[in-house]
């Protein structure tokens, strides 16, 4: 990176521990509102900018992963680590600002200890100052800034204040610093790791002792004065070592052993459904609006392969991304704020010992939870879990949460399978598909955990150690624009992989048979032209691809049309329903589309034996084969990108399809033997 | 010698020792975790595991088999 930009353009690093306010500095400096996530992992990435015009400071500034301590232990520290030193495009820092949390000077402390005894120039800029003055409290800078013998800064956040005397700081530093020049950087390397620590942890405690002094009483705000003096008295000694009593009285109910994991079912069912319910109306917004701009296209141009590739491939594909970015945008918005607020640290906490039980780790609950919505950023957010068999562990298991993509293959198959009088048994029927999916991907991972030396090749042992921040209330600010990056984030990865698929499959679905000989009478232009289409997928590759898969369709029941389907269901399982409508030959639009289709569903029959095609039996299986299935290559593509081989995408792609073409066999083979055809 | 796992609700504890052979120790001490701490289990989970305990002023979730290795005075 820096090889583009000016040679000659200084390099400072942020690093500071987790929940340190890392970010917040980065992104008062930069001006631009960036959120980090900690990227473990072969995916570390990280965030750079110039810094803000307006403070007149030539250099680049980075944002990198939280860290602790500067000795790595996993494979992924050792990354996040080892790029600090000499990060292969950006080189070594010429200056580090490390962020410390000055209520947690003495956990805080190591790290830029770490750092100095490295020989990086280092400027401490000391944060949540305010939190401490609430406690009638502040850090003597003059006196940390001699104890470690660095440049030593408070900033507040939240009213900027202090960012001036920062600017200050790091120009008289960018002054001294050459950037040509070689720096003598030594990694931090103590042969008796843990006696150092001990040491260090020492030398911290001594530190911490002499530097927190009373902040004088007029620079306290005269109404909250009284308050502020009472608690003065009781924390003359104060080294930062007492708990936030707010937070402790909330955890009393939150993490209480009963109520706490109520609430957690609580909070997590409310986020889960509000992925649908709150998204499904912006969803069906963009499908419309897709919708409408296909066939304006269709029906103002002249009708030929290009027409249909800008409509059927280039629009539809386009609409198939983002018909999810709603769901993705409330999923990140939710998820947002209970971590801003803190909540989301405990969630892990409560769920660790059941995930823990079928090799997962309490981290793996978030990825899993947006696995629901789609398994794309899932797969992504699973780079905050530490250990390496843990997160390829949870990669592999996503596939198995029942996205929204198959929400309208279910929404079909039960509008096929309940009686139009009782319209109610389709929750039912949903919320039990639901279950099913959920308790299956446990048993899934249950059987796959037997076998996971095998498969992920990592060891490393199983740890949980997670700091539960305090509560706070969220910076609506930095939530919406972590939802805005992670959501354009989704976009920029998936999109041009589903929309490659879509054109890929628009291909085989409409060639070779171009134009089609098909019997206009009596019809209007709108029923010609799916009479075409459907004539023109009956003879096209992928019918072709479908008559192949025959075999293997028959002992489930079904045959080469519900196989096109599937195949198209490839790109985005959601075309299922669609390529069913074309497959039989649905004719007309919209609204009626469904009900349309339900009844050639009920008509239709086995080509060759003249049965019934869709059973009571065969729906239950082809929702039995979407629960089980991994059928999407959008994320058989994020799956390989993040796992980095193709190891584990290939075996997700033939575990999880075998399992779903013999559960759906069992299925109807086994309803069928109990007399339900 | 007991150890931050067994300690019960709310009772507080000083750190005699780390066990060095634990795989996790490192990152233990790391955080904070180092010999005449005081620590106090704060709250455990609804399945008894990770368990809560404060040390120098944060509070730390950590599993019980890791929190085995914090030996108590």
């Amino acid at each position: 990176m820096k090889d583009d930009l000016d040679v000659l353009v200084p390099l400072i690093t942020l690093v500071g521990p987790p929940n340190s306010g890392k970010t917040t500095l980065f992104n008062l400096l930069s001006g631009k509102n960036y959120k980090t996530v900690n990227y473990p992992g072969s995916t570390v990435e990280y965030y750079t900018s110039r810094i803000l015009s307006n403070y007149n400071i030539k250099a680049e500034l980075v944002d990198s992963p939280g860290i602790v301590s500067l000795v790595p232990e996993s494979l992924d520290e050792k990354i996040a680590v080892d790029s600090l030193y000499s990060h292969p495009k950006l080189g070594v820092p010429d200056l580090i600002i490390t962020t410390i949390d000055s209520c947690q000077l003495s956990r805080h402390l190591l790290l830029p200890k770490q750092l100095i005894s490295s020989g990086f120039n280092v400027i401490i800029v000391l944060t949540m100052t305010d939190v401490l003055a609430k406690k009638g409290l502040r850090v003597s800078e003059n006196i940390l800034s001699q104890a470690l013998n660095c440049d030593v800064v408070s900033i507040n956040g939240r009213s900027k204040q202090g960012i001036e005397n920062l600017i200050h700081v790091i120009n008289s530093h960018l002054e001294l610093i050459k950037v040509t020049d070689t720096k003598k950087i030594s990694p931090y390397n103590s042969l008796d790791n843990r006696k150092d620590l001990i040491d260090t942890f020492k030398e911290i405690e001594e530190i911490v002792n002499e530097v927190y002094e009373p902040v004088k009483v007029d620079e306290i705000n005269l109404k909250v004065a009284n308050k502020e003096l009472k608690i003065l008295e009781d924390s003359t000694n104060y080294n930062g070592f007492t708990l936030d009593e707010i937070t402790l009285k909330i955890d009393r109910v939150l993490l209480h052993r009963f109520w706490g994991f109520l609430v957690f079912l609580l909070v997590m069912g409310l986020t889960f459904t509000s992925i649908f319910w709150i998204a499904q109306p912006l969803m069906d917004l963009v499908d419309q609006l897709f919708t409408n701009l296909n066939t304006l296209v269709v029906e103002n141009f002249e009708p030929g392969w290009f027409t249909f590739l800008v409509s059927d491939g280039i629009i539809s594909g386009t609409g198939s991304v983002l018909v999810f970015v709603p769901q993705i945008l409330i999923l990140f918005l939710i998820l947002g704020l209970l971590e801003d607020s803190g909540y989301l640290a405990r969630g892990a906490m409560l769920i660790d010992k059941p995930l823990s039980k079928i090799g997962l780790n309490g981290r793996s609950f978030v990825p899993m939870l947006s696995g629901f919505a789609c398994a794309i950023p899932a797969m992504i957010a699973a780079r905050t879990i530490p250990n390496r068999k843990e997160r390829l562990f949870t990669i592999f298991i996503i596939p198995l949460m029942s996205c929204s993509a198959r929400l309208p293959v279910y929404a079909l198959l039960i509008a096929y399978l309940i009686p139009r009088d009782k319209p109610w048994l389709g929750g039912i029927l949903l919320g039990g598909i639901y279950l099913f999916s959920i308790v299956s991907s446990i048993v899934v991972a249950w059987i796959i955990n037997k076998f996971s030396k095998r498969i992920f090749s990592a060891e490393g042992s199983s740890s949980f150690i997670l700091e539960l921040p305090s509560y706070r209330v969220p910076k609506i600010s930095a939530v919406i624009n972590h939802t805005y990056n992670s959501s354009k984030e989704y976009i920029l990865r998936a999109g041009p992989m589903i929309l490659g698929f879509s054109l890929v499959l628009w291909f085989l679905t409409f060639f070779p048979n171009i134009n089609p000989q098909v019997e206009t009478e009596g019809l209007t232009v709108e029923q010609i032209q799916n009479v075409e289409r459907a004539e023109r997928l009956e003879h096209s590759f992928a019918a072709d691809l479908g008559k192949i898969i025959q075999p293997f369709m028959s002992p489930i029941g079904m045959d080469w049309r519900i196989g096109v389907a599937l195949i198209s269901a490839f790109a985005a399982r959601e075309v299922f329903v669609s390529s069913l409508a074309l497959t039989f030959k649905v004719t007309s639009e919209d609204e009626e589309e469904q009900s349309t289709l339900l009844n050639s569903l009920r008509n239709a029959k086995i080509e060759t034996t003249g049965e019934k095609l869709f059973t009571v039996a065969t729906s239950i299986g082809l929702i039995v084969f979407f629960i089980f299935a991994l059928q999407c290559l959008s994320t058989v593509a994020v799956s390989r990108k993040e796992t980095g081989g193709w190891k584990i995408p290939i075996l997700q792609v033939v575990i999880f399809t075998s399992l779903a073409y013999l559960m759906t066999f069992i299925t109807v083979n086994g309803l069928r033997f109990f007399g339900i055809q | 010698m007991r150890t931050a796992a067994e300690l019960n609700y709310r009772e507080k504890g000083i750190i005699s020792e780390i066990d060095s052979s634990h795989p996790s120790s490192k990152r233990i001490m790391e955080h904070g975790f180092t010999p005449g701490q005081t620590i106090e289990l704060i709250c455990k989970s609804t399945f008894n595991d990770p368990i809560a305990i404060s040390i120098r002023g944060a509070l730390i979730a950590i599993r019980k088999s890791e929190a085995d290795c914090i030996k108590l005075k």
